[in-house]
């Protein structure tokens, strides 16, 4: 009996050979013939049952389990293989981590739930549906995730980053998800919508007056952002708007809108406002009043210093530029200088050093783009050194945001 | 037969009259101009002399002994030929050469009798001129246009803070290089009046095929005035337009890359624009110096030169681009 089966395999592959040989009278020629037919018919098969319209496309059902684990088993394997060489930067960052939560809020929580909220029922039914991610996160590494929210996963809804070239971005989405799986919904809550105001202080009744305007739920969603009075969350994770240039704020929201300044958090929210609504909110923002004092740093991160003789030495640079290096005065088109100066250009004193010297940085490697001024800014900083980008930042952020006389001519 | 045969010989006269004047011009070397470039082009004029000669006397020998004297040479003779016109000839003719080059050189460069010196930078793709101050002060700093005082020996400081350029007039002088970290002189002594034209002779990125520059001879006391002018601030603007040019140049930021004496504008990147509207051409000689040509410059910097390093502003308003052409153009 135990010898029958031994001998089991080398009947089963004898009896095929036999069959094989019957069938191709032993030539080879035949052979490739035979299996060229029978392809054919393969396709030919799949397209005529394609074509009586019978294959299940619903979604009312399951996958068979043997195609799930066939999806599922292809899936991670390439992420795995293609996510090989990506190194992940300091992702430890409270900046990141407010980034990311308030993109995912925007972005992903409608389908993916988040801590507090759970998926919605219609989500539920999407094959395949996209997981409760805070339960599902401990199987990937962060360059994995990273792979993932970049380039999105193909046959499912999961979408790609909607501006591919902002890596900073996805690792700052990568940063909230290591936290996510431990998150409470109360931290939810504070990252990803900011203190509630405390009712009597002036931002808050701006925004309850701006409430019964048809621009308050908007405005409510930037406030998630950029604060009620439009300076920011502390960190530097998103940019102060108030009291900033209104045709600066207007070009920047219709660049987002139009594709030509590339943000995976700003394009979708810009892209969904019509242009009349981008001009009231230009106009909101360019009115509250800016802030005199230098940013506050945020309470986790330690007080940023500001050491006088290399500011001294910033002053200079801004004012002078490096001429041997091919780097312009910032002064002559950023301020502070004597003059009007145009309104398409940003007032930069007094924002959040770590925002001015992101934006740097993707002016450098021309991945910022943005206003049809842009090129001016791409050619400003294209010699910068990384040590300058950061004296330069430094140096403005320590600047109060004054207010810059603008040319007051209409433009287009 | 008359016909047939005049119509090749004068085919033949206008193409050498077309090939000839194509030696005369603003940038030629063999239409002198200057001290220099005159004892260059004697030097050509003399080894083109003796090569023809030696040339001519090489064949004539081969046509000789191939078809004239066919039978066999003697021995003797014949090493004494090959001694005599392969080995102590050209060693006597070649020494000679040597000798008489050599002794151009110092002619060429000893700072004697020079009697003003001018720096020039080349960069990426433009010149920066600096001549001394006429009342003693610092270097008065210009761009992309160089003149010069009839007759008065001029030493020329070149200077480049990226990659190797060549400093050439041809009319003037010889072609000497410009490397960053070193300083290199040329003399030239002008000895007509006219105006010629200079350009990088060595290769130095994209644009290099679009880095030239005038150079005008002119009468010693035109000079003085000219150079007096050019150390003066700009004059401010005449009319409204141009007044509004001002504005928009300084509003635009213009002024981190250019500086305009007499105005904020102060900036080093690129060329002093203090007297632009009185240069011979715009862009380092790539377009000539009229009002439309700023307003094409200023608008489509880029696309007329590739990779330049002035951003294009062509998003602004055309009256706002007009406005900058008329202030820069009636800087004289
Ligand atoms: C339209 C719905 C949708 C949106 C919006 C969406 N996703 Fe997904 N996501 C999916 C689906 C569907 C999958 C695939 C699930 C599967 O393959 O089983 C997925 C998978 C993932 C995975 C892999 C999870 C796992 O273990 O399978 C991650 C991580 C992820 N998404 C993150 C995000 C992030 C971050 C965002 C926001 C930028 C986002 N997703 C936005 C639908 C969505
Ligand atoms: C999810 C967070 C988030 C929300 C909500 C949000 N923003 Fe932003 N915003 C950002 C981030 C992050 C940036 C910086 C993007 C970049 O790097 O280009 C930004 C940039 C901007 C800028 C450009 C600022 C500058 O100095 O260049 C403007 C203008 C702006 N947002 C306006 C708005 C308005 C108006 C709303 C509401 C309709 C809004 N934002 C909602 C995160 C947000
Ligand atoms: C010739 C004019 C010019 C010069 C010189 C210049 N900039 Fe700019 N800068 C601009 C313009 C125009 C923009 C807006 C670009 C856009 O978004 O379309 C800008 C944008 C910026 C921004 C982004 C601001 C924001 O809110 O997103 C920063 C930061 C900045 N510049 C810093 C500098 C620094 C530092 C220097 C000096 C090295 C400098 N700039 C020199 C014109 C200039
Ligand atoms: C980032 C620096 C930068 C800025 C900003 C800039 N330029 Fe320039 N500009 C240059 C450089 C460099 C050149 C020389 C280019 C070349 O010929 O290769 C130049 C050349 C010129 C010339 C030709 C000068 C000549 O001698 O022929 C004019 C005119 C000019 N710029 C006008 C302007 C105006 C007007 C503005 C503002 C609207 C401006 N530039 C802004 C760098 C700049
Ligand atoms: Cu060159």
């Amino acid at each position: 009996m135990l010898r029958q089966v031994e001998r089991l395999p080398r009947r089963i592959a004898g009896y095929f050979r036999h069959v094989l040989r019957c069938l191709t009278g032993g030539s080879w020629w035949r052979g490739i013939a035979l299996l060229g037919g029978l392809l054919t018919a393969t396709v030919l098969g799949a397209l005529f049952v394609a074509w009586t319209g019978l294959v299940s496309v619903s979604a009312h059902t399951e996958h068979w389990a043997v195609t799930r684990w066939f999806l599922g088993f292809a899936m991670r394997n390439a992420v795995e293989t293609q996510s090989i060489g990506i190194e992940p930067p300091r992702l430890d960052d409270r900046t990141l981590v407010l980034k990311g939560a308030g993109h995912y809020e925007t972005g992903c929580a409608a389908c993916h739930g988040a801590p507090g909220k759970p998926r919605s029922l219609i989500v539920q039914h999407m094959i395949p549906s996209p997981p409760y991610l805070p339960d599902h996160l401990e199987q990937w590494d962060p360059s994995e995730l990273f792979w993932i929210v970049h380039n999105g996963l193909k046959y499912t809804a999961m979408p790609a980053w909607p501006a591919y070239e902002r890596k900073d971005e996805v690792w700052a989405m990568v940063a909230f998800l290591q936290r996510l799986p431990t998150m409470t919904p109360a931290e939810y809550e504070a990252l990803a919508f900011g203190p509630t105001p405390a009712p009597g202080d002036g931002g808050s009744s701006a925004l309850l007056d701006t409430l019964s305007d048809p621009l308050g739920p908007v405005l409510a969603d930037c406030a998630r952002c950029h604060g009620a009075e439009g300076l920011g969350r502390g960190a530097g994770a998103f940019p102060k708007l108030a009291g900033q240039s209104e045709t600066y704020l207007l070009e920047s929201l219709r660049a987002y809108a139009n594709g030509a300044r590339k943000s995976g958090v700003m394009q979708p929210i810009a892209a969904g406002l019509d242009d009349e609504v981008l001009q009231r909110l230009a106009r909101h923002y360019a009115q509250l009043p800016a802030d005199a004092t230098v940013p506050a740093t945020d309470e986790a991160d330690e007080a940023v210093e500001y050491d006088e003789a290399e500011l001294a030495q910033a002053l200079r640079l801004a004012e002078h530029g490096a001429a041997e290096r091919g780097v312009p005065s910032c002064t002559d088109c950023h301020g502070p200088k004597s003059g009007p100066i145009n309104p398409a250009y940003p007032a930069i004193a007094g924002q959040y050093a770590e925002y001015l010297a992101l934006q740097l940085e993707l002016f450098k490697s021309g991945h910022r783009g943005g206003t049809d001024y842009a090129n001016v800014m791409h050619s400003a900083a294209q010699r910068l050194t990384p040590e300058q980008i950061d004296q330069l930042a430094r140096y403005y952020a320590s600047q109060p945001w004054e207010a810059i006389e603008r040319v007051t001519e209409p433009r287009d | 037969m008359k016909p047939t045969v005049l119509a090749p010989r004068s085919g033949l006269l206008l193409a050498t009259a077309i090939l000839l004047a194509g030696c005369d011009g603003p940038q030629s070397a063999l239409a002198p101009a200057g001290d220099g470039a005159e004892r260059i082009a004697n030097l050509f004029w003399w080894m083109l002399g003796g090569s023809a000669v030696i040339w001519t006397l090489v064949l004539g020998l081969a046509a000789y002994v191939t078809r004239f004297s066919r039978g066999k040479h003697s021995l003797v003779a014949s090493r004494w030929l090959i001694l005599g016109g392969g080995v102590v000839f050209p060693t006597v003719v070649l020494s000679a050469l040597l000798i008489y080059g050599l002794m151009l050189i110092p002619a060429l460069r000893t700072p004697e009798d020079v009697g003003m010196r001018v720096e020039v930078s080349g960069e990426q793709w433009w010149w920066r001129v600096h001549y001394p101050s006429p009342d003693g002060g610092g270097p008065i700093e210009l761009a992309n246009e160089v003149r010069l005082p009839l007759g008065e020996r001029v030493a020329f400081d070149l200077l480049s803070p990226d990659v190797i350029h060549s400093f050439w007039v041809p009319s003037l002088a010889g072609k000497v290089d410009m490397i960053p970290g070193r300083t290199t002189e040329l003399i030239v002594q002008p000895t007509q009046l006219g105006t010629f034209r200079g350009a990088c002779a060595e290769y130095c990125g994209t644009a290099h095929a679009l880095m030239n520059f005038q150079v005008v001879v002119m009468e010693p006391a035109a000079f003085e005035r000219w150079l007096a002018h050019q150390a003066e601030p700009a004059q401010p603007p005449r009319s409204e337009i141009a007044q509004r040019g001002l504005e928009s140049f300084l509003a635009n930021g213009c002024g981190a890359c250019h500086a305009i004496r007499g105005t904020e504008a102060d900036g080093r990147l690129g060329p002093d624009l203090t007297h632009v509207g009185s240069r011979l051409g715009l862009g380092a000689d790539v377009l000539p110096n009229t009002t439309e040509a700023f307003v094409r410059w200023i608008g489509h910097t880029d696309r007329i030169k590739p990779d330049v390093r002035m951003p294009a502003y062509g998003m602004l308003p055309d009256d706002e681009l007009a406005a900058l052409a008329t202030y820069l153009s009636e800087l004289e």
